[in-house]
This record gives C-alpha cells, structure tokens and sequence, in this order.
C-alpha cells in the first residue's frame, strides 16, 4: 500500500490537499483524504452589519462562481423581509444567473480540468489536416444536440464564433506550441507528468484540438459575461440590491443604465454564449468521452453520484412572494430539488424523495458534524442543524509531521477546515451532475410534468445516450458523466437566457419598466425580527443561505455550500463525502502520479474558498478563536 | 529567454507592424508619443520574464479580472509577455511537481522574477488558516519573495486586507506589507481590480524593466491618480444637484448622481471612471449603483454603503467639489487614509518630477 500527497490541487478555486491509499499491485483507491486548507469567517464578519450590504460582502466568499453568493444572499434577506421583486429584476437576474453557469462551466472544462484529458505535448503529434477533418467530423456528429435547441429571439444572421476548423488555423496553433516548447519556457503547462499513460488515450488530433480551443476560449471566456457587466456594472463582483436590481431601464435617456444600446449589447452576448456552448464545448467534451467510454471502457470515479444526490432548484419562471412559504417551488421552470438514491440501478429503479421551502427549515433534514473537521461540539457523534449550530475551531495538526509542517493527515481523527453536511443522516453529491440526474428521474418517473427547460433536459439526456449507446445510469454516474452534465447544463443556460431575455422583451413592450420594489427599503418598515432562506443553484452545486435579522441588523447568518457537500470529510459513520467517494471509485496507472484522481477531483470543479468559512452566533472576539456558531 | 521583437518576428509579423503595435502600447500606457522609440527599444532587448503567481486567503476574483483583459488578450499575456510558471489556477501541475519547480525558478531567476500575491496571509492560528503543501501560506509568501526583483499586491485582500479582515477579522490576516518590509510593494487594489488595469501594470513592469511611479500609498499614479468623483460621467449632474433620491426613481433613469443614495466615488481613487471595466463597456456607477469604494483601504468597515458619505455640502458647485473630496475621506476613512492630504502629496510629487 502506498500513501501519495497531492498538496496543493491547482485548477481549482481555492486550497485543498488529497491524501491517497493506493494498492500498487491494482492500483486501486483504498483509502482517500480530502482536506480544506483555507478558512476564512465571512459569516462572522457581516454579523451586525445592514442587511441590504450582506449580498457584497458573501459575494467575495468566490471571485469565481462570483454573484452567486450575491443572489442566495438577496433571496435570504427578501425571504426573510417578504420582499417580491419586479418581473423585470427576475428576468435581469435570470440572465446574470445563466451567464454564470455558462462562463463558469466553459471556463472550468477548458482552463481548469481540459488538461486532465489532452497535453500540449501529444498535440505536437497531430496532423493538421486530419485535425480539420475531424473538428468538421465531430461537428456534424454532436451537432444533433443543437437541433433541439430553441431559439427564442431567432435574431442572429448566421453563428459569429465558428469553429475555424481549417488546417492552416491548427498548424498555427501547433507552431506556437512548438516553439514554447523549445524556448524551454513552458509557463503555465510547466513540469505536469505529461509522460503519463493516459495522454495516450486519445489520437493526436484530439489533443490538437482541444489545446487550440483552450486558447480560444480563454480570449472569448470575457465576452460570456457582458450581461454581469451591463446589469451590474463590472465583472467579477456586479451589484445588485434587495428588492431587484440597480440598473434602472429607459427608453428616453442614453444616460439611463439599460437603454436600447444597452439590451442589444447583451443579446449579442447571449449569442456569444449559444455559439461557445453549441458548436465548442459540446462537440469538445463528447469527442473525448466517446473515446474514454467505449473505447478504453473507463467509467471511474462515480462514488456517491451512484448512491445519493441533492438538489434545491432554481430559474423562478416569474416572481415568487417566498421561498420558506413554499412559493419560490411552485415558480421554478427547473425543478432540480430533491434528492435520488440508486440511480445506478437505472431510472426506473432508483429512489426519489422531495425536498421544498419548509424542509430547509426543518431541523431534521439537513445537518451538520464535525467528528472529523477541526471544530469541536458537546457531543461529536450528533449532527446539528444549521440554526442551532456550534464551531469551535479545535486544530489538532497532522497524524505524522508537526503542527505547521505536515507529512500525512490524521484519517482516523481531524483532518480538515470543511465541515461535513448531511441529508438525514447521509451524505449526498451536489452538482450539475446531481441536478440532471434528479430532473430526469423526476420526469421519467412522473413526478412533475416537464417543463420546457426539464424537457430539454431529458431530450439532451436520451440524445447522448443514444451517441454514445449506453443507458443513462452507465455514462452518468462517472467522472466523464459529470464532466458531460456541465457542458449540457451550460448550453441549457445559454439557450434559457434566449428565452429571459424575450420575456424582459415582451414586459418592456407591455410598459412595464421597473427594475425594484423599494417599498421595504426603509429598515423602519421591518419587523423587529426576520428570518429567511435564500436557495440558488450555484455552478458546484446547491447553496444555501440562512438570516436571521434582528432591530435592523444581521443577527445570524450561515451559507451551506456546495464544495462544503463534496469536498466534506467523513461523518462519526464513517461516511465518505463526494470528493473520497470519487477517489475510492478510481483506479491509478501510476501510484505516484494519480493523474486520474486528479480528473475525479477536478469534475467537481472544487471551491475552497466557498467551503470553508466560519460562523458566530454569539460574537465573540475572535482573537482567541473560541467561536460558537455553525461552520459551513 | 526571447525578446517581444523575436517573439514578434518568429510570429512573422513585419517591423512596420511592431512598431505600430508598439506605438499602441505607448498610447495605452499613458506615456507620450515621444516615449515611443523608448518603448520598441525596451521590446527589442527584454526577454519573457517568468512570473510566480500565488495564492493566499482570497476568492480568485483578481484571476478572474486578470483573464477578463481584452487589451491585451489573456492568452497573449500568458504566452508571449510573460512566462506564468507558478499559478494555483492556470498552472497544469500540482502538488510537489508544481512546489519543486517554483523552488527551481526561484533558484534559475533569483532576483530576476516577478512575484505576484493575490490574497494575504492569516498570522492566527501559527499561519494555518492558510496551508499550501503543508506548511503555512505566510512562510511560503516570505520564501517567494526573498528572491524577487519586485513584488505585486494584486486586488485589496493582498494591498489592504480585504473582506477577511474586516472586522472582527477571525483569522488575523493581514496586508503582504506587514509581512514582506524590505521590498517595494506595487499595490494594485480593487476587489477584483480592474483587467486592463492589472495587464497594463504587467505590461509596464515588462517593457521598461522598472516599477510603474507610484503615489505615497504605493499604487500605480497612472491608475490611481484620480477620484472616481472626478473622472465620473456623472459628475455634471452632482454639479447641477441632479440627483437620484431612491433606486429606480426618475432620477435613476435619467442617470443622475447616485451620492445620495450611498456612493463613495468622492473618496475612491481607482480608474473607474476614465478607463471603466470591459474595455470602456461600464462601471458600477453606470449600471446605476453607486461605487462601494473597493479599492480603498477599509472600505467594507467604512459603510453601510447606501448611506450617503457624511460632511458633503450638496449640490455643490466645482469649487466644493473639491473640497468634498478631503471632507469625505477624512470623515469616512476614520483615520485610516486621508485622501484630502494623499492628495497633496501626490500633487507636489508629480511637480517635483517636472
């Protein structure tokens, strides 16, 4: 049995060492270690602070799933304050959400797990020609998803982002691989194990390919967000404000911050979105699991996707009047909550439990342990709800090295800064993987009649599994599934933000113009005490956000996050999070070289800084970190 | 390592392009046309210059920004400017691979490397708040730095402190300048920072192989010489008493002056106002929010933010308005900076330079 470190996980956000159990003669994951190395206190620090500032101040909990913390921060205190926003705001903030999910997932495949798949060194082995023909290939061959694709503005003359799929545009890119190589200077693909088997998986030409897209992309990626910056004025971090949104719209005034000019900007970015998503990504990432799947028959690293996943939904199709009332589920076009058990076993027979507005207030359903993290609570072997939660921090170092330089973490004890939430007692995924997963089975299993957005999800579902002829519950529940899941997710949100946007359209034309209800903006007209939930599903996954307000002032605030369920360490039971679970469903080539576990961890596409912070309930000063409160 | 000029030339691109390119570049940066044979001397004779890139207690949004530039394109910075051989989120390698070979660069370009530091460093805990490879952040930020010909403060967390040291700041972390004291810091802060803003101080640095001239707070004078106030295409209607009394009133619409409803463009020096984000596409004020003052030390203890800065005579006429300037900061920084005198200082630098 060997023991392998990986410390630090670069491509990620954030902080997070592996520690890894291999059996050398299967290369087998016995045992896995998933350890958060950052935390932070966000939760703490807006405690008594306006409740109409928290959505700035969580919004820097990630730079990277920026003004996702943002919108579960507006949700909680609207919830909490029984603020409805105007549809205009809905709509706006439905776009700024889509784009997110689009430039988040594109930018995580290409430039944060792309290199997991293809080497800039097996690129150089290419043909340029053959490059081509296989981009025109794949093109046609994926191109079937885009078919059922609406378009509900139908304004665009011909796609402008095309793939350039000519030999001469692949020589180029492979001239200056080339040359990076030889000047010896090798930047950002420095000192990787490029001499890995894996790398041998896929032709050449794949290789080429997706290097040359990861270039591409990298250059087009800030063009994904133009709605953030119209709407919210920069990128990352764009502003908002409870009750709606800031950018007042006119029709009269080039001064006004939505205007004509303003609109036509962003539908040319909606585009942009459709265009990456359609005829890159899509056509990208299928290439490469075709390959992977059918041909090298690699389906590792499912883990707990097979056995149990979570979601909470999101897009509310028009204002919802509060998500503890159970009003916001009744909204949603993308009905992601709940959780499915056994998918494995196939859509027929897996198990489905719902989960809406009331249940997050219910003390039973989600909970928090720390027998594992480094907190402390009364009893360590009882998981504690959100509200009534306890962290004192308690860091016990590593099993072997000293406390500030570590050589193996203590798998038996305390070993990281992530607390371990859990759905009744187990642990669940969270994810786009988790959120098609759970749609599906609620579709197929007839527990909600589709609409459009879960019809389109279904129909992308069943056409992949037609390409690559395998049944959902085998390709799925994979490392290469959950990788497939984003990319779908992405072109889904590209796709809906077609549809935001001819609903913002059509409510302008009606003359509805406003962009926020400010009838609560005045602290004088609150109760003296609120409390709320703000629900959102967040790229990595489902997130929630708990307030509780008080004479003005955020009393008690918690976020539940998703890399805090997948990267969560294990519980008094045992059990595994999502990150391990993954790990101990992979097997590695070369022990000290765990490129494939590196490939699970990254289909997560982790965020430290999300996961890891701390909460006060009692507002302690910090200085000797004895701290009560619910670490998230 | 290669020059721009060979880059350029192995690219096939002809003189006549470079020195127009160049000629853009001096537009760009700030510099009169007569800095421009200054400028293709500099592309002609500098080499890639490899730069560490590491990461502290932060959220990754100055990454973010950083690859949000158009001008220059993210790719063309990391493939041709500078050689970005350490980075938690671009670089390819992981764990010891990626440790021993900053350790190698380290070694290869002792003092000819650039250290860039987004986030900061917690002190609580022995540095454990922050762990990379097992150790401590902050000792791994003070071995990066020992070796470096400069040191950039990317964002506010690594300038000032940030979201995480605002109070009651649970994990004591703290600015890279309580910790790294014998180095001049370029501080470039902004939450994120501005892209074109962190790839034009990049680019400067890469060129003319010296730091940009920075005011008393050790920011880049050319992006932070200004107040938003003053460089706001808003101002005229602070001017006229044109302003916007409650969110998504008639005001609002007609683009009026937000300072009423909480702005803190009087006291915040950032480009916001002339360069804007995107490329010129916005910035906060335009999408009808006022500025939260991101770049300022401080600033999320400074609020709440929708309440108007104290002090300010309004409407002012232009002859107050620079007074509000120093009556704002004074009133708002709580000591911390005092912008009315920054200020001053700044002006009588820029004169002793004449």
């Amino acid at each position: 049995m060997k023991r392998v470190v990986v410390d630090p996980v670069t491509r990620i956000e954030g902080h997070l060492r592996i520690e890894i159990m291999v059996d050398e003669e299967t290369g087998r994951v016995k045992d896995a270690v998933s350890c958060g190395t950052m935390w932070r206190g966000i939760e703490l620090i807006v405690r008594n602070r306006d409740p109409r500032d928290v959505w700035a101040f969580t919004q820097r909990i990630c730079g990277v799933c920026t003004s996702i913390h943002a919108l579960a921060s507006l949700r909680a205190v609207e919830d909490a304050l029984g603020i409805t926003i105007p549809k205009n705001a809905n709509y706006i903030r439905n776009i700024m959400y889509g784009s997110l999910q689009v430039h988040d997932h594109v930018v995580h495949f290409y430039h944060l797990h792309a290199l997991d798949w293809v080497s800039p060194v097996e690129a150089l082995k290419a043909d340029p020609v053959q490059t081509a023909a296989l981009a025109n290939v794949i093109l046609e061959k994926y191109g079937v998803l885009n078919e059922f694709m609406p378009d509900f503005l139908g304004r665009r003359a011909y796609p402008k982002k095309f793939p350039k799929a000519t030999p001469g545009y692949f020589r180029e890119f492979q001239k200056k691989i080339k040359k990076l190589v030889e000047s010896g200077q090798l930047g950002i693909f420095a000192a990787h194990w490029w001499d890995h088997p894996d790398y041998q998986m896929l032709p050449p030409e794949v290789h080429l390919l997706a290097v040359a897209h990861y270039l591409n992309m990298l250059d087009v990626q800030r063009e994904l967000f133009i709605p953030q910056v119209i709407f919210g004025g920069k990128n990352p971090h764009p502003h908002y404000i409870v009750g709606g949104v800031n950018c007042s719209i006119s029709m009269d005034d080039m001064n006004a911050p939505v205007n004509m000019e303003r609109l036509a900007v962003v539908e040319d970015s909606i585009y942009t979105q459709v265009e990456s998503t359609d005829l890159f990504y899509i056509p990208d990432i299928l290439a490469i699991a075709d390959i992977y799947l059918n041909k090298h028959n690699w389906f590792y690293g499912g883990g707990l996707s097979k056995k149990r996943v979570i979601g909470y939904g999101d897009y509310p199709d028009e204002p919802y009047t509060g998500i503890t009332n159970g009003d916001y589920h009744k909204k949603l076009l993308w009905r992601s909550n709940g959780v499915v058990e056994d998918f494995y076993k196939g859509v027929d027979k897996a198990k489905f439990y719902n989960l809406e507005g009331k249940d997050f207030a219910d003390p039973e359903q989600i909970q928090e342990f720390v027998a594992h993290s480094w907190y402390k609570y009364p009893d360590e072997n009882k998981g504690l709800h959100p509200w009534d939660g306890i962290t004192e921090p308690n860091y016990t170092g590593p099993k072997e090295g000293t406390k500030t330089h570590w050589k193996y973490l203590d798998e038996e004890g305390k070993y990281s800064w992530i607390k371990a939430p859990r759905w009744r007692g187990r642990p669940c995924e969270v994810g786009p993987l988790a959120r098609y997963i759970i749609v599906y089975t609620k579709v197929k299993q007839g527990h909600i009649k589709p609409t459009w957005v879960e019809e389109l999800i279904v129909n992308q579902i069943d056409t992949v599994s037609k390409l690559l002829g395998l049944p959902p519950e085998k390709w799925l529940p994979t490392t290469v599934g959950r990788t497939i899941a984003r990319a779908l997710e992405a072109q889904m949100a590209a796709h809906a933000n077609l549809y935001w946007m001819k609903k913002l359209y059509d409510n302008l034309r009606a003359g509805d113009l406003s962009v926020a209800n400010m009838e609560k903006w005045d602290p004088s007209t609150w109760p003296k005490e609120a409390k709320g939930i703000g629900l959102t599903e967040a790229p990595r996954g489902s997130l929630g956000h708990w307030v509780i307000i008080k004479d003005g002032k955020v009393d008690n605030y918690q976020c539940v996050v998703p890399t805090t369920w997948n990267g969560s360490p294990k519980d008094p039971q045992g059990q595994h999070g999502a990150f391990e679970e993954c790990m101990m469903d992979t097997v590695v080539k070369v022990p000290e070289k765990p490129l494939e576990v590196l490939r699970g961890i990254h289909s997560f596409d982790p965020c430290l800084a999300c996961s890891t912070h701390l909460y006060n309930e009692k507002g302690e000063e910090i200085a000797n970190v004895r701290v009560q409160g619910a670490c998230i | 390592m290669e020059t721009f000029w060979e880059v350029f030339k192995r690219h096939g691109v002809s003189r006549r392009d470079f020195i127009k390119f160049a000629t853009t570049i001096t537009g760009l940066m700030g510099l009169a046309p007569s800095m421009v044979p200054q400028v293709v001397k500099a592309m002609e004779t500098k080499p890639r210059v490899p730069v560490i890139w590491i990461h502290g207690l932060e959220c990754t949004c100055c990454s973010e920004s950083f690859i949000r530039s158009a001008t220059p394109l993210a790719s063309d910075v990391v493939l041709t400017m500078i050689s970005l051989e350490y980075d938690d989120t671009l670089s390819a390698a992981a764990g010891e691979a990626i440790e021993k070979h900053r350790e190698k660069i380290m070694k290869e370009y002792w003092g000819n490397y650039i250290l860039a530091v987004e986030g900061n460093p917690p002190l609580g805990e022995d540095g454990m708040y922050c762990i990379i490879g097992g150790r401590p952040f902050v000792e791994i930020l003070k071995e990066s730095a020992e070796g470096a010909k400069a040191i950039i403060a990317w964002g506010s967390c690594a300038s000032w402190g940030c979201v995480q040291a605002a109070k009651p700041n649970p994990t004591n972390a703290v600015s890279i300048d309580k910790v790294i004291t014998d180095k001049p810091i370029i501080k470039v802060p902004g939450c994120p920072p501005i892209a074109e803003v962190m790839t034009g101080v990049i680019m400067y640095m890469v060129l003319f192989d010296r730091i940009p001239p920075l005011d008393s707070q050790g920011r880049p004078k050319m992006f932070y010489g200004n107040r938003i106030h003053d460089t706001c295409y808003r101002r005229s209607f602070f001017n006229a008493g044109q302003f916007v009394e409650q969110f998504d009133d008639e005001g609002a619409k007609k683009g009026w002056c937000l300072y009423k409803v909480g702005c803190r463009g009087p006291t915040t020096y950032n480009s916001c106002g002339n360069l804007r984000w995107y490329n010129g596409l916005s910035y906060p004020i335009q999408s009808g929010h006022g500025c939260i003052g991101c770049a300022e030390n401080n600033f999320w203890d400074n609020g709440p933010f929708y309440e108007r800065i104290g002090g300010i005579p309004v409407p002012g006429i232009e002859s107050k308005a620079d007074k509000v300037g120093a009556v704002a900061a004074a009133a708002a920084a709580g000591g911390a900076i005092l912008h009315g005198i920054a200020t001053k200082v700044r002006k009588s630098a820029n004169k002793e330079e004449e």
